[in-house]
């Protein structure tokens, strides 16, 4: 069983939670909470039990930051997500040397939240013009600002 | 790479793209060559984001659904019902099976006009016109039949929190009935057009090979992974909806090239017919919308992730509710976002004229990576 392998796997990285989800409510069957610094040996693990990564996004909860990686494998059904807090104006380690599939993710997080990843190799916006001086998913950013 | 006669080695930009016919959108890829030979590849996207998810924020549950079907026009069906059973279920709301059963005929109706665009346009890509004007004609029946039950011919906006708004009638099930009979004996036709042209099969076989390996780590979803023999489909790997009480099969290939994920396409449109065809023989009676639907939408605190399989591979949603009218956080998982992530890869050290037979091979809908 993919679960209890990952469980296992990850139950030696000393995370602050690793616990079954509620699938039939969350779509998650294992729910994952890390500090910034595990992230990268958490994303090796989940490569070395042949996950791929689904979706990264970050949720802004005005204080601090909540990112969000959903793992799954094409081989079981088995959903993981792993939520990272991350405090307003700090940075995270990037996992695209590890996912090369993340660097478009994090430059996307990058653009539309200010989010900045460490030794990322092409840190640059993705979606909004390079010019641009706002990140429009933080949320004291206006439904009709950038507009001009 | 090549010296010649000591002439010096010079690398030059090439710029393909935003307004390019081959790219389906407005993409742009700016090319690092050498000779004919691509050094490097740098897709710029962006220009069609139009912050969906934004958006998101700043409505409530309801006034979001018509966005779903501006994400990927080719295949607004999916991603319409990954919306909706995302917020069923931060409701709790069971679907009657009426409509579980409408909402896989109209998505799988759609799915089958999806690929038949891709199969029209890709094939015009790499200079065949013929088969264009073949598959417009059948994908024209789907437009029609779609048109008569949702009012739309591209964007749909069918499905409701709970069910589906109209009902389908006895005209629109003998529609689908003399479809499927009809696109069977097409294949014949595309077999003998496309399949078996020697052109086509020397231009596709070896050439764009993605790996598994490559699949788990850019997360390549979809027909393009199916190519490289690996039989994931949300459909099947983790079901949904009305997927269950339809025998259907998973199509793969073997190689990973752009044949095997041509062929995938083409089989996967066939088990589409299977499942539509089964869906009108076992049409269940009944509502077609959940008793117990809020007027206001309102669902308690949580999130959710939802996934669905689309014509291009898995889109997945990912809601976050804090107990709102208007949703906090919706994340678009788009399968192209993706798939497009891996093509500097595949582009690299290949010929510039497989470059475009490589970018319409994993068949990318641009709106959809830019959202």
């Amino acid at each position: 069983m993919l679960k209890d392998n990952l469980t296992n796997a990850l139950a030696s990285l000393n995370l602050e939670k690793v616990a079954e989800g509620d699938y039939a409510k969350t779509g998650y069957h294992l729910e994952v909470a890390a500090q910034p610094a595990q992230m990268p040996d958490v994303a090796q693990a989940m490569l070395a039990a042949g996950c791929f990564l689904e979706s990264f996004t970050a949720v802004d909860l005005r204080e601090t930051f909540d990112l969000v990686y959903h793992f799954a494998s094409f081989d079981e059904l088995c959903r993981t997500a792993v939520h990272v807090p991350l405090g307003k104006k700090k940075g995270m380690p990037t996992i695209s040397h590890i996912y090369p599939g993340a660097d478009w993710y994090e430059r996307e997080v990058f653009d539309l939240f200010g989010i900045h990843f460490f030794n990322h190799p092409n840190l640059k916006r993705l979606l909004l013009p390079e010019d641009a001086d706002f990140h429009p998913l933080l949320k004291d950013f206006g439904a009709s600002q950038g507009n001009d | 790479m090549i010296e010649l006669l000591g002439i010096e080695e010079k690398t030059y930009t090439l710029n393909l793209g935003p307004q390019h016919p081959s790219t389906h959108g407005v993409l742009r890829v700016v090319l690092e060559m050498n000779g004919e030979f691509i050094t490097k590849a740098e897709p710029v996207i962006g220009y069609g984001h139009r912050g969906h998810e934004h958006m998101a924020e700043n409505r409530n549950y309801t006034q979001f659904l018509p966005n779903m079907g501006r994400v990927d026009y080719l295949h607004a069906l999916a991603y319409n019902q990954c919306y909706c059973m995302a917020v069923e279920k931060l409701l709790d709301i069971k679907v009657p099976e009426r409509a579980e059963v409408i909402r896989v005929m109209t998505n799988e109706l759609n799915r089958i006009t999806s690929h038949l665009l891709w199969f029209g346009a890709y094939l015009m890509d790499l200079g065949a016109f013929t088969p264009f004007l073949y598959c417009f004609d059948d994908r024209e029946q789907i437009l029609d039949l779609l048109d008569r039950i949702t009012g739309s011919r591209l964007t749909y906006c069918y499905y409701r929190f709970g069910g589906v708004p109209t009902d389908i009638d006895d005209d629109f099930v003998a529609g689908c009935r003399a479809f499927v009979s009809r696109l069977r004996s097409r294949w014949a036709d595309y077999d003998n057009l496309v399949t078996k042209n020697v052109i086509f099969i020397n231009r596709t076989r070896g050439v764009g090979i993605i790996t598994r390996e490559q699949c788990v780590k850019y997360g390549i979803t979809g027909p393009n992974l199916r190519g490289s023999g690996i039989p994931y489909d949300i459909r099947k790997s983790e079901p949904y909806s009305a997927y269950p009480w339809f025998d259907f099969e998973i199509p793969i290939g073997s190689n990973g090239d752009i044949f095997d994920r041509y062929v995938v396409r083409l089989a996967e449109m066939e088990q589409s017919l299977r499942i539509i065809e089964q869906a009108c023989n076992k049409l269940p009676d009944g509502p077609i919308m959940a008793e117990k639907v809020p007027k206001r939408i309102k669902p308690p605190v949580g999130e959710v992730y939802q996934a669905v399989e689309t014509a291009r591979g898995e889109f997945g949603m990912y809601i976050v509710s804090q107990g709102d009218v208007k949703p906090y956080r919706i994340k678009l998982r788009t399968p192209s976002f993706a798939n497009m992530s891996f093509f500097p890869e595949m582009a690299v050290d290949n010929l510039v004229a497989d470059l475009v037979a490589n970018l319409g091979s994993i068949d990318v809908v641009i709106p959809e990576i830019d959202r």
